[in-house]
């Protein structure tokens, strides 16, 4: 390194100015020119975060979104260069503080998750898709899926409910969110325990449809075979019009 | 490391001719800052970042061009913004990315004559130009926001600018409150307008 130890102190000076505004003293500096950096680049942070999180930004209490941001913007040694990614930093950084715990809203961490995710699946790289054909059968063709997806587990229903019912319905939760392959959209799909099961195993890619429901009817205890064979493929067939499922190996 | 081999396979796959970066910084003590800091008008700088340019260019196999950006305060200048600009591309070898709306909110916020300043500028190292609209927020203070329509007195100062020098791309810059596309097609054909009139009347002329 080139720079002289005078020159990266003062530089280290100025970036600790924009990140606490403790007063700091730096030569040649224009009075009253300093508070300025402090402002566009706490807004830069706080325009990210409030984009990622609408939901959150618009629940948590006007105060207390902005200890949160401003404890953020201080505390935390932002390491992505690229600005979408910040958020993710910003979730990591409220579990770490317990933040939770701190402002009463034991949802929070799934909140800042599933709204990320949103986010996360959207700006994801394009994953190789599987050929496929339209037509087979459901029960012992190996179905094809989207390969741009996250199956989620919660404990809160944040994805289903207002932010002010959240909190009393504790409880299991699934979600599948994909990204469409033809428009990019980022899609949500709210899944039953009975066929975030049936899900796991057919995207696990190791049985066919009717193996799988073979073992449900005995793990689940159900009685009626022929109902469940039905009310299963008519989930895959709706998540085919989706675009989760893209048709059957050729 | 990995980000310049990524730059470089973007760069020859997509065929970009000009890939260029702000003279400022934005990530101090291991933390990234997304905003662009003003970098101390010093000997020792220009001499570190010149090498950091050298290195990217060695790599890239190209020249990289380098962007003169808005500041609102100096930190610790020995040296003029001018000389320091001049030092950076006369040091590192590489090309300017001149933003004309920054000269005039510099020169706007720290009382200097921004033709005084382009006259001083390597113009034959010029490889593009951004323009761009800005705020006024305060008697003394402009902040360079991207978010206004170009002013009069910019357009002034990039017809003044062009007519020294050859004839190199043109971006008009717009990150926010943007207009409605027929306006910003006003923008851009006013600038066009003072292109055609400063750069092709020359090229009819030499040919």
């Amino acid at each position: 390194m080139l720079l002289k130890t005078e020159t990266y102190e003062h530089q280290s000076q100025f970036a600790r100015y924009c990140r606490d505004g403790k007063p700091v003293k730096l030569p040649g500096t224009t009075e009253g020119r300093l508070p300025h950096y402090r402002r566009l680049v706490f807004n830069v942070v706080k325009d990210s975060l409030e984009s990622a999180y609408p939901i959150a930004h618009s629940f948590i209490k006007p105060e207390d979104w902005e200890e949160m941001t401003y404890r953020f913007f201080n505390e935390h040694d932002s390491q992505t260069p690229q600005i979408w990614k910040l958020p993710f930093e910003f979730y990591e950084f409220a579990i770490e503080q317990d933040f939770a715990t701190q402002y009463r809203i034991p949802f929070l961490n799934e909140l800042l998750h599933f709204e990320w995710l949103e986010i996360e699946v959207f700006m994801m790289e394009n994953l190789p898709f599987p050929t496929y054909q339209e037509n087979g059968n459901w029960l012992t063709d190996s179905i094809c899926f989207n390969p741009e997806y996250r199956l989620v587990k919660l404990e809160y229903p944040v994805h289903i409910k207002k932010p002010a019912q959240i909190a009393s319905e504790k409880g299991d939760y699934f979600l599948l969110i994909f990204r469409e392959k033809e428009t990019g959209h980022v899609q949500f799909v709210n899944l039953s325990v009975l066929f975030t099961y049936l899900l796991e195993h057919l995207l696990g890619g190791e049985n066919q449809l009717q193996e799988i429901l073979a073992d449900m009817i005995y793990i689940f205890g159900i009685n009626d075979d022929q109902l469940l064979r039905n009310k299963s493929i008519n989930f895959l067939q709706d998540l085919k019009e989706k675009g989760f499922v893209l048709g059957f190996s050729k | 490391m990995n980000l310049l081999k990524q730059i470089k396979q973007f760069l020859e796959t997509y065929k970009v001719e000009i890939y260029s970066e702000h003279l400022s910084y934005s990530k101090c003590d291991n933390a990234h800052l997304y905003d662009l800091l003003p970098i101390p008008f010093t000997q020792d700088a220009v001499m570190h970042i010149a090498g950091r340019i050298k290195q990217v260019q060695d790599f890239l196999g190209r020249q990289i061009a380098l962007e003169n950006v808005s500041y609102y305060t100096p930190v610790a200048a020995e040296m003029s913004e001018a000389e320091f600009v001049n030092a950076i591309v006369a040091e590192s070898g590489c090309k300017l990315l001149l933003d004309v709306n920054n000269v005039y909110v510099n020169a706007f916020n720290h009382q200097y004559d921004a033709k005084e300043f382009l006259s001083a500028m390597p113009l034959d190292k010029v490889e593009y130009i951004h323009m761009a609209g800005h705020n006024q927020v305060a008697d003394d203070l402009i902040i360079d926001t991207h978010g206004e329509n170009i002013i009069d007195p910019v357009y002034d100062l990039f017809e003044w600018t062009i007519a020294r020098m050859n004839p190199v791309p043109v971006l008009l810059e717009r990150d926010f409150n943007i207009p409605q596309l027929n306006e910003l097609q006003q923008e851009m054909n006013h600038l066009e307008q003072i292109c055609t009139k400063k750069w092709k009347h020359e090229h009819v002329t030499e040919n």
